[in-house]
Order: C-alpha cells, then sequence, then structure tokens
C-alpha cells in the first residue's frame, strides 16, 4: 500500500517537472510576442508601411525584404530541390554520401561567415554592396535546407511506387518528375516554405552585402534595405522615435514570418482533409 | 514428359532438350544465376515459357521466385549489390546482350506487383493512360479507346467507366490491382509478370483477378509467383517448382498435381514442409 | 508433423479396411458353401448387407476430405483409388450374396468333373480376395503385381469350365446355374485384379492393367 502511494507520487512528481520546464520554454517566446506587439503596434500605419524613413516609415525594408525573399527563392529553390532529388534518387553511392555529409555541414554553417564570404567574392568584385549579392548570401544557407527536407520528402514516397513506374517501361527520369515529385508534392512545399520563412529572418549576411540604404529599390546591383537589418540599425541609434521604427519593423518581419508559417499548416491540413 | 533434375549436368543444351515440354518458349532462361551481394539467390535456372500459356511459379518464402520473374524484366539490377549471369531470351534474342536497352524490354515486358500501387496524384484514366504517355508512344493513338479496352479486358471497365476522373487510389484494393492490370496491359507487352497479384486481396478480389488471368492468356503469355498452391492448380497450365534457388521441377500443372516426378515436389504441395 | 489432412486419411482407410475384411470372409463362406454344402448362407446374407451400408459413409468421407482439404499428388491418388475400391468391395459383397442364393434354390454341384474344376477357381479366387486386401492394408505393390498371374489362370480354368460343361451336355438344372456361380467367380478375381491396379497407381502413379 505505501509502495503504491510512493509510486503515484512519483508518477506525478515527473508529470508536473516536464510541464514545468514546458512553461519556462515557452515563457520567453510568450515574452517576446508580447513585447514586440506591445511596442510595435502603434507604429504600424499605411504611412509607416509605405513611406521612405525620410518620411518616417519602413517602406523600402519591407520591400527590401520581399525582393530578397524573391531572389533567393529564385536562386536556391530550384537548385536545393534539384539537390535532393540527385540525393534521393541517385545517391547510393559514396561521392552521394560525402556530399550529404558536406550538405549538413552548410545547414549549421554561421551565417557570419557566409556573409563575409559573399562579401570578399561578390561585393569587391562588383565594386558595391548590392541586392545580388544578399540574394546569394541568403541563397547558399537556403540551398542546403532545401536539399535536405527535399530529400527526406523523396524518401518518403515508397519504392512500390518508382517499380510501378520503372515496369511500364519509364525513363527514370520521366519517373522522377512525373511520378515521384508530384507524389512529394505537399512535403516538398511545407520544407521548401518553411525553410524560406527561417531565412527570412537572417541578418548577420546581410550586414556584409546589401548594407542597407534610405532609398526605394535601386537597382540589383546597388545597396538595398531590409527588415533585420533596419531593425538592427533602429535599436542601435539613440533616438527614442527611430528606436519606435525598429520594434515597428520587428513587428512587421515577424508577421511576414508567423504567415507564411500558418499559411503553409493551413495548406497542408487542407490538403489532408481532402 | 521429363522432369528436369536437382544437380543434374549444367549444359543448357541438353537440359533444354530435355525439358520438352516446352521447346520453343516465349521467354527461356539458360543458365541464369542471380546473387544480392554474395548471396546466391538463383542457381542455374533453366526454364522456358510457353506463348499463350500462364505459368506459375510456386515454392517456400524466400526460393528466390520474386527474384527469377525480376530478372525477365530487368529489374533485378535495379537492386543495389544486385548481379547476374546468364542469358535470357526473348523470342529467342538475349534481354542481357549489350545493344540492348532495358526501358524497351520492360515496355515488352510488362508487370503487375504484390501490392496494388496505382499512381496516387493520377485518375484512374491517366493511371491507365500513365505508360503510353510517359514513354512518348501515345502520338498518333487514340487514347479514350487505348483506356477503354484495357480496363474491359481487365474486366474493371463495367464497374468504373463513370468514374474515370477519380483519384487512381479511390477505388477498392481488388479494383486497385485490376487497374495495375489494366495500366500494364494499355502498352500492350506480350508477357506480363505477376508477383503474387492477389496476396493482399480479400478471396472475391482474389477469385476475380484469377478469371481475368486465364482470360489474358489469349493475347498474353503469363507468369505467376504464388505461394498459394491451389491458385497455382486453378489458373496455370504448366507449374514451376522453385526450391532454395534451384529448380526442382518443372511441367505441365495436372502432372505435378497428380503425380510429381520429385519427392520434394511431392513434399511442398502435400503441404509436409514450406 | 501431423497435417490436417492425415487424421481423415486415417479414418476412410480404417474403414476400407474394415469393409475389405467383411469382403472376404463374406466371399470365403459364400464358395465353401456352395462347394461343401455347409449351410453359412444366412450368414453371409447378413455380412453382405453390412458391406453394402458401409458404401456410403466411405464415399462421403472421401468428398468431404475432397472439399476441405483440396489434396493434391499422393493424396489425391489415394483419394481417387478408394473410391473405385470401395466399389470394387461392395461388389465383392454382392457377388457373395449372388452365389449364396443360387445355392438356396438349387443346391450345390455334385458331378466330380465339374467340382474339381470350381474348386480350383474357387481357391485361386479367394487366395486373390485376399491378396488384394493385404495388399490395400500395407499399400504393397509387389502383391499387387503377383495377381497378374492368378487372374490368368482364373481365366483359364473359367474358359476350361465352360468348354467342360458344353462337352458334357448334362441339362441338370443344378449343373447350368453353376455357370453363373463360376461367372461371379470369375467377376470376382476381375475385381481383385481391379484393386491391384488401384494399389499400384495410389503408391506409384502409375496406370497399369493386371490383365
Amino acid at each position: 500500500m505505501d509502495n503504491y502511494v510512493y509510486r503515484k507520487f512519483k508518477n506525478n512528481l515527473f508529470f508536473v517537472l516536464c510541464f514545468l520546464c514546458v512553461i519556462i520554454a515557452i515563457i520567453p517566446l510568450l515574452s517576446i510576442i508580447f513585447e514586440v506587439v506591445v511596442r510595435g503596434a502603434p507604429q504600424l500605419s499605411l504611412q509607416f508601411l509605405t513611406q521612405p524613413p525620410s518620411e518616417g516609415g519602413i517602406g523600402p525594408a519591407i520591400q527590401g525584404t520581399l525582393i530578397l525573399i524573391g531572389l533567393t527563392s529564385l536562386i536556391g529553390i530550384p537548385v536545393g530541390i534539384m539537390s535532393g532529388v540527385y540525393l534521393a534518387e541517385y545517391g547510393n553511392n559514396k561521392f552521394a554520401t560525402w556530399m550529404r555529409t558536406f550538405n549538413d555541414l552548410l545547414t549549421e554553417f554561421p551565417s557570419i561567415v557566409v556573409g563575409i564570404t559573399v562579401f570578399t567574392v561578390v561585393v569587391l568584385s562588383i565594386g558595391s554592396f548590392s541586392a545580388i549579392a544578399g540574394a546569394l548570401a541568403l541563397s547558399i544557407m537556403l540551398i542546403p535546407i532545401v536539399a535536405r527536407t527535399t530529400e527526406e520528402s523523396l524518401k518518403l514516397i515508397p519504392n512500390t511506387l518508382r517499380e510501378a513506374s520503372l515496369a511500364l517501361g519509364v525513363h527514370k527520369w520521366r519517373t522522377t518528375v512525373s511520378v515521384i515529385l508530384p507524389a512529394a508534392k505537399s512535403g516538398l512545399i511545407t520544407g521548401t516554405l518553411l525553410a524560406v520563412a527561417r531565412i527570412a529572418g537572417e541578418t548577420a549576411p546581410l550586414i556584409m552585402t546589401i548594407l542597407g540604404n534610405q532609398h526605394f529599390f535601386l537597382g540589383f546591383t546597388q545597396p538595398m534595405d531590409a527588415l533585420p537589418l533596419r531593425i538592427w540599425r533602429s535599436a542601435l541609434q539613440p533616438s527614442a522615435a527611430v528606436q519606435a521604427q525598429g520594434w515597428g519593423g520587428a513587428l512587421v518581419l515577424v508577421l511576414i514570418v508567423l504567415s507564411l508559417n500558418i499559411g503553409v499548416r493551413l495548406a497542408s491540413q487542407g490538403r489532408l482533409r481532402r | 514428359m521429363r522432369m528436369l533434375k536437382l544437380n543434374s549436368n549444367n549444359n543448357a543444351e541438353e537440359m533444354l532438350m530435355e525439358n520438352s515440354v516446352v521447346t520453343d518458349g516465349k521467354m527461356q532462361s539458360i543458365d541464369l544465376n542471380a546473387w544480392f551481394g554474395a548471396k546466391h539467390v538463383l542457381k542455374n535456372i533453366n526454364l522456358s515459357v510457353k506463348a499463350n500459356s500462364v505459368t506459375a511459379i510456386i515454392g517456400p518464402s524466400g526460393c528466390g521466385k520474386s527474384t527469377l520473374i525480376r530478372c525477365f524484366n530487368r529489374m533485378h539490377e535495379l537492386v543495389p549489390n544486385a548481379k547476374m549471369t546468364g542469358k535470357i531470351l526473348l523470342d529467342g534474342r538475349d534481354i542481357y546482350a549489350n545493344d540492348v536497352d532495358p526501358v524497351l524490354i520492360r515496355r515488352r515486358v510488362g508487370m503487375v506487383f504484390q501490392k496494388p500501387n496505382p499512381f496516387p496524384t493520377m485518375s484512374i484514366y491517366d493511371n491507365v493512360a500513365a505508360g503510353l504517355k510517359l514513354t512518348g508512344m501515345k502520338k498518333g493513338k487514340n487514347l479514350d479507346e487505348i483506356v477503354k479496352r484495357s480496363l474491359e479486358q481487365a474486366t474493371l471497365w463495367d464497374e468504373i467507366k463513370d468514374d474515370l476522373k477519380k483519384s487512381g487510389t479511390s477505388i477498392s484494393g481488388g479494383q486497385q490491382q485490376r487497374l495495375c492490370i489494366a495500366r500494364a496491359i494499355a502498352l500492350q507487352p506480350e508477357v506480363i509478370l505477376m508477383d503474387e497479384p492477389c496476396s493482399a486481396l480479400d478471396p472475391i478480389a482474389t477469385a476475380k483477378i484469377e478469371e481475368l488471368i486465364v482470360s489474358l492468356k489469349r493475347d498474353y503469355t503469363v507468369v505467376i509467383v504464388t505461394h498459394n498452391m491451389q491458385q497455382a492448380a486453378r489458373v496455370s497450365d504448366f507449374t514451376a517448382f522453385l526450391y532454395l534457388g534451384e529448380l526442382v521441377e518443372y511441367g505441365d500443372t495436372n502432372g505435378i498435381f497428380e503425380n510429381p516426378r520429385n519427392e520434394l515436389t511431392e513434399k511442398y504441395i502435400t503441404g509436409e514442409f514450406g | 508433423m501431423k497435417r490436417l489432412i492425415d487424421s481423415g486419411l486415417e479414418q476412410v482407410s480404417s474403414m476400407l479396411i474394415r469393409m475389405g475384411e467383411l469382403a472376404q470372409e463374406a466371399v470365403s463362406l459364400s464358395v465353401i458353401s456352395y462347394i461343401e454344402n455347409s449351410k453359412n448362407h444366412i450368414q453371409v446374407k447378413d455380412i453382405s448387407a453390412n458391406v453394402s451400408s458401409m458404401v456410403d459413409p466411405i464415399e462421403d468421407t472421401i468428398f468431404e476430405i475432397m472439399v476441405r482439404f483440396q489434396p493434391v499428388a499422393s493424396d489425391l491418388r489415394i483419394l481417387k483409388s478408394y473410391i473405385k475400391i470401395c466399389y470394387d468391395l461392395e461388389r465383392f459383397g454382392r457377388y457373395s450374396f449372388d452365389i449364396v442364393q443360387i445355392y438356396e434354390k438349387l443346391g450345390g454341384i455334385k458331378e466330380p468333373a465339374f467340382k474339381h474344376i470350381l474348386e480350383e477357381m474357387s481357391e485361386n479366387t479367394i487366395k486373390m480376395v485376399k491378396a488384394s486386401i493385404q495388399a490395400l492394408k500395407c499399400y504393397d505393390v509387389e502383391q499387387a503385381r503377383n495377381l497378374t498371374g492368378r487372374e490368368e489362370k482364373v481365366d483359364k480354368l473359367y474358359s476350361k469350365y465352360l468348354d467342360t460343361l458344353i462337352s458334357s451336355k448334362i441339362t441338370k438344372l443344378s449343373t447350368i446355374s453353376s455357370l453363373l456361380v463360376v461367372r461371379y467367380l470369375e467377376r470376382i478375381a476381375d475385381h481383385a485384379s481391379y484393386i491391384g491396379e488401384s494399389i499400384i497407381y495410389l503408391s506409384t502413379g502409375e496406370r497399369s492393367k493386371l490383365r
């Protein structure tokens, strides 16, 4: 009888400890969101979102972030997906094993190092900080992640499907493109969008590549502004008004990332229900 | 009728002469040996499959039945570490010759698998047409007509003629398997290989497919691997008994099931082991 | 390890052997009563009725085994043979009954010439019946093949009896009716050889003719 009470107590104790840890883990996240919303919300206005800093807005930064996301996706997604396809469908050899290892290394790579490298290679040779350099840096970070998620998604497709197509006398490339990739579509889209959402918030590589700008988009080879950069710069200014702008920008960035995440989740649920 | 003896001479020509059951087969294996890495799974198989007949391959699990038919349509070589020696003749010509494209062989020798595997992202219509569309063979052909004819031959047309746009996976297991058979015959192969096509199905679906198999032999040559001896007795004209990678006995089905020549065959089909 | 079908096969086998023993007894007794005038015709009739009554249960059991177990190869040959043997044994019983009926109505045979051939024929026939039942019990292929020799002998004796009867010109009823008895003996011998053929088929798959 005693033993039972003791064991029940241990059980409950364990449960309570785990629960407390979860609370501790969530508290910082909740407090961040709280702070961002409380301090940033008052800044939001149409003027704030569309006007340049000279008029008290962060329009160029938002535009810059969106352009960066677009360019990075354009460069990074196709390369990432094709790499993932290679690793999953043709990757049964030593070379692929090495590639996989390098790929995993790259996903963990310090972003500032990527930024410095792109600075040295691209910015110095073009002669100016530029949007291209920024997109390249972000792509270098995006590709390994997309390759990884693509490979995982494709590996989830049962081999019987590949066999079914090959047994019909369909070439391997056609099998991959017309049968396997469509079957893995939802996994691919989810993985890719989540990777893009993650990259959208990177700051370090942007410091050394796009520099930042007070003006709207001037050209691919010109410096450009982006939200993470603007937030960082605003935070370092002594003026309280400018700091407040930073909070506004932070809220916008959080909203962009959150909407990508939630959008992906809703989309995949919708597909599941069907 | 003389049977092929265990451990007898390895001279292919002599063995083929002894095998007077089938002298000019649609497909023939000559001294076929196959390995998975170091494991020797098929040993000196000399087998001749008669055109427009149903040949069953029976034997206990792991005796090499599936490996054998996968050699017939060059699917065995797709597995890493797979090796094989010997010849396999289709209409008298070796399908493993250097100038032969495996993809073309697979269009002449179709395969249906154990678990029904229709393409999940395609409709029923597209599934049946997939073989033609993905192999570039659809030029100049009336796809509607071919799809209808294939589904009719697979005895599925009446059941789903109003639902051609539905997803290939939205029908029952037995119907899916018949869909896979329709998909295979849309290409009008000369030989159809079936790897335990009914083992994942209920008895009624199984009966339908068995009737279908018997009707197919009018236009095609069928080779079916089955672990169900009664099924082999019901549908096949010739039966081959494989044990531990060796062809123990091969002959017409009535002979094998009434009076097998080899004691091992007798023991297996009366259920003393296996 | 015993298979499911084995207990069914054993059951049919023991029923068939029992039937065989009874049939053998019926044949012996009927022949003895005709030749030696002993009065066991009622006993023979009882045994014969018994033998007939065993046909249906044996056939039913055999078909039940076929439906349930879908036998192949040696199992299938055994069951095919059992059906035939069951019929042959029933014939043994029936002919014994018929022999005894003739004896009841017209008495035994008295002329020494005929009696001699009859005795020889019946001795061979009874030996054949015993041999066939023995072969059945042990699936003895050798014994089954030996039935050929005896069957030829019985056929020769049958012809000899016919010739003797025709040339003797005796017209007594009992003598003429002995023709029927001799005919039955010859038929019993035939059925014994059929049983032998079934034993050979069951063991080796060979379809042979022992006649």
